[in-house]
């Protein structure tokens, strides 16, 4: 039988009381117990390995993580605990496919296998960077909705409202949720596709409060957009997280699981990180009810990731769900460099085909961390579909071998990276064209990759 | 076993990460009679040096780290008692925490860890912390330090709340104010009017360090 969000609630308020502290350790004492039991080994030499071997077992070890620990609730100080049989049940049963959108931009996410010859979903924008004006996001959304693969949008993150800066959990916040949603709507008109999903539900929206206040057909979401609902590092919850699950929920919008295990964190290593990314999607099944799942695992120190250690994290794991489930997951990058420069383009195309051809679906993509101001245009997320698309034509030994000759040209520069430019130096803010400098750019790279093995002419 | 063996031994109980170890390790030396401050520097201060450097190149990882600077503690604990009055050993008084709204841990806890692993007394306030709290345990605790993380662009406002409410409260010349976490930016921090501002947290160590070791400690 499905559980209910009063089971949980009932499992939060009773379960095994336990210090933060205790959790943190016992997950990485067990989590690196599991990697030596079956026998899990990164090997930085072939950063996209191709092993169903290894991909099996980091399931096992992340199924087994996920029965034997649960997931904390630092609202109680509790642990949440399911039995085998439970997840076992609820991966039976979970949705083999899941609708966004409207009118002509509805259309089904669906899982993908390693190497599957289908395109991947294509989740598109700015993965929630900051953006310094309304007019801005205007023009970058309409610059998003204009990408053919499009199929959902994610939204920049409006930093201010009516010249005030944004502060957590207030009105300013559902205002700024609000303000971001009517511009998006608008702008996606504007290219002719009013039905497009949003899905990251919105990026301003941090606080439950802000998050339930725009689950609004008048002036917020739709239920045909999805809300992100994040597990906190790691395999931990809180009360305010499960209010956004509950009322998504009852207004009949689709939740999205959003994962971020962090390499080097509580998790430990490569090894110990993607085990955890098996057993937060587990979380996200059994305690937010996912329909589906957005992870990105992500360097601790240096939040991207397009590090050779993350970028095996990212494929083992996502070979593990979608080797041994149905689970509709979409992995989501961030890089380091910024536009308009040749190595964020390398990163791109590392981390995207190494999505691709692992069997997830992509959301692309956060550029120069997404932390900058404006540091970001609708080029990096096109150019990220057209690289997802072209990588349906390659194998993991393929994506092996280009992710190698990728690192060989920014390995080194990913802890100091170029910033590139701005949105406003890059594109027209009235008509969204490019500058030609930066398609020729991007033409440049694109022989280059063809020349590695990945077409995209 | 004589000073020096002691002090290795100090350092590899550390480096083993070995919390009851270290504390055992501390009281040897004091039961021996060896200096407790060269303990501090050739033990503590050497292990300090090498978990960091080891944290950096991802020889090891957050946990080890937190449980090395544990070890720290708990020798510390026991050789500062048997100093002289007034010796001054911590680097410095730090409170942090991730400010008010917001619930990222990991990079706070990373930048918490290290400083405790450099000799820093670090008070962590958590997440989700009111404005008004880093003051107040700033105060009670007469910090040299007040360093504020945000990971999302929503919540990077909250430091600046916290400046102003220094400013407001003429407390702002008394604290050396230090901002990090991913939505953060050099320009960000010079426009709120922060002292120093990290990009990573081995880099926040360093930046914190530099900024004491120019003002000179409060206590």
């Amino acid at each position: 039988m499905k559980i209910t969000m009063t089971e949980i609630m009932e499992r939060a308020l009773t379960g095994k009381i336990c210090r933060e502290r205790e959790f943190d350790m016992t997950l990485y004492k067990r989590a690196n117990e599991l990697v030596k039991e079956y026998g899990i080994s990164y090997d930085p030499k072939t950063p996209i390995p191709k092993d169903p071997g290894l991909a099996n077992s980091v399931f096992k070890a992340g199924f087994q993580l996920f029965c034997e620990l649960g997931a904390y609730c630092t609202s109680t100080n509790r642990i949440i605990s399911f039995s085998e049989d439970e997840v076992k049940e609820a991966l039976k049963y979970a949705p083999a496919e899941v609708w966004f959108g409207e009118e002509t931009d509805r259309k089904a996410l669906t899982p993908r296998k390693p190497e599957d010859k289908r395109p991947p979903w294509c989740f598109l924008g700015a993965a929630g960077a900051p953006v310094s004006s309304e007019q801005i996001l205007s023009s970058l959304v309409e610059g998003y909705a204009k990408i053919p693969q499009i199929n959902s949008v994610t939204t920049p993150a409006l930093t201010r409202v009516r010249g005030v800066r944004i502060r957590p959990g207030t009105p300013l916040e559902i205002l700024g949720t609000m303000e971001t949603v009517r511009i998006a709507r608008e702008a996606m008109r504007r290219a002719g596709r009013p039905g497009l999903p949003i899905m990251n539900a919105v990026a301003t929206a941090t606080a439950d409060s802000s998050l339930i206040a725009v689950l609004n057909r008048e002036y917020g979401l739709r239920s045909s957009d999805g809300v992100l609902v994040g597990i906190l590092a790691e395999l931990k919850t809180n009360f305010g997280q499960l209010n956004k699950v509950f009322c998504t929920k009852s207004f009949g919008c689709r939740v999205v699981g959003e994962l971020g295990p962090a390499y080097g964190g509580y998790a430990g290593g490569a090894e110990g990180t993607a085990i955890v990314t098996v057993a937060e999607h587990l979380m996200g099944l059994m305690i937010y009810q996912a329909d589906c799942y957005l992870s990105f695992p992500i360097h601790a120190i240096h939040t991207a990731s397009s590090f050779r250690e993350v970028l095996w994290v990212k494929s083992v794991s996502a070979q593990a769900i979608s080797m041994n489930t149905n689970l509709l997951t979409l992995y989501l990058s961030y890089i380091a460099a910024g536009p308009a420069t040749e190595m964020a383009l390398y990163e791109i195309a590392a981390v995207i085909s190494t999505d691709v051809v692992s069997g997830a679906n992509i959301e692309a993509v956060g550029v120069a961390k997404a932390k900058y101001e404006d540091r970001f245009t609708p080029m990096e997320p096109k150019f990220s579909a057209d690289v997802a698309y072209a990588a349906t034509r390659l194998s993991l030994q393929d994506v092996n071998e280009l992710v190698k000759n990728l690192l060989s040209k920014y390995e080194d520069k990913l802890k100091n990276p170029p910033l590139g430019k701005k949105f406003q130096e890059l594109c027209d803010i009235e008509t969204g064209r490019i500058s030609n400098e930066y398609i020729e750019l991007v033409k440049k790279v694109k022989r280059e990759l063809a020349d590695l093995g990945l077409e995209m002419l | 076993m004589n000073g020096e063996n002691l002090y290795v031994k100090l350092k590899n109980a550390i480096l083993e990460f070995d919390v009851e170890a270290s504390q055992r390790v501390a009281e040897e030396i004091v039961r021996s009679g060896a200096d407790p401050l060269m303990a501090i520097k050739e033990g503590i201060s050497e292990a300090a040096k090498i978990v960091g450097e080891k944290f950096e190149s991802g020889e090891i990882f957050l946990t080890q780290l937190m449980l090395a600077g544990e070890a720290m503690k708990s020798a510390l604990s026991v050789l500062l008692k048997a100093l002289p009055s007034g010796t001054k050993v911590a680097k410095g008084k730090v409170v942090i925490g991730t400010v008010q709204g917001d619930i990222h841990e990991i990079g706070k806890n990373i930048v918490a860890a290290l400083l405790s692993a450099n000799g820093f007394d670090v008070y962590d306030l958590g997440v989700d912390v009111p404005s008004l709290k880093f003051i107040e345990e700033a105060e009670r605790v007469k910090a040299d330090v007040i360093a504020m993380s945000a990971l999302m662009t929503s919540t990077i406002g909250v430091q600046k709340d916290v400046i102003d409410a220094l400013k407001s409260l003429g407390l702002r010349d008394k604290y050396i104010v230090v901002v990090g976490g991913g939505a953060t930016t050099a320009e960000w921090a010079e426009n709120i009017g922060a002292d120093g501002w990290a990009e990573t947290a081995p880099e926040a160590v360093n930046v914190i360090s530099r900024l004491i070791e120019k003002r000179g400690r409060r206590t």
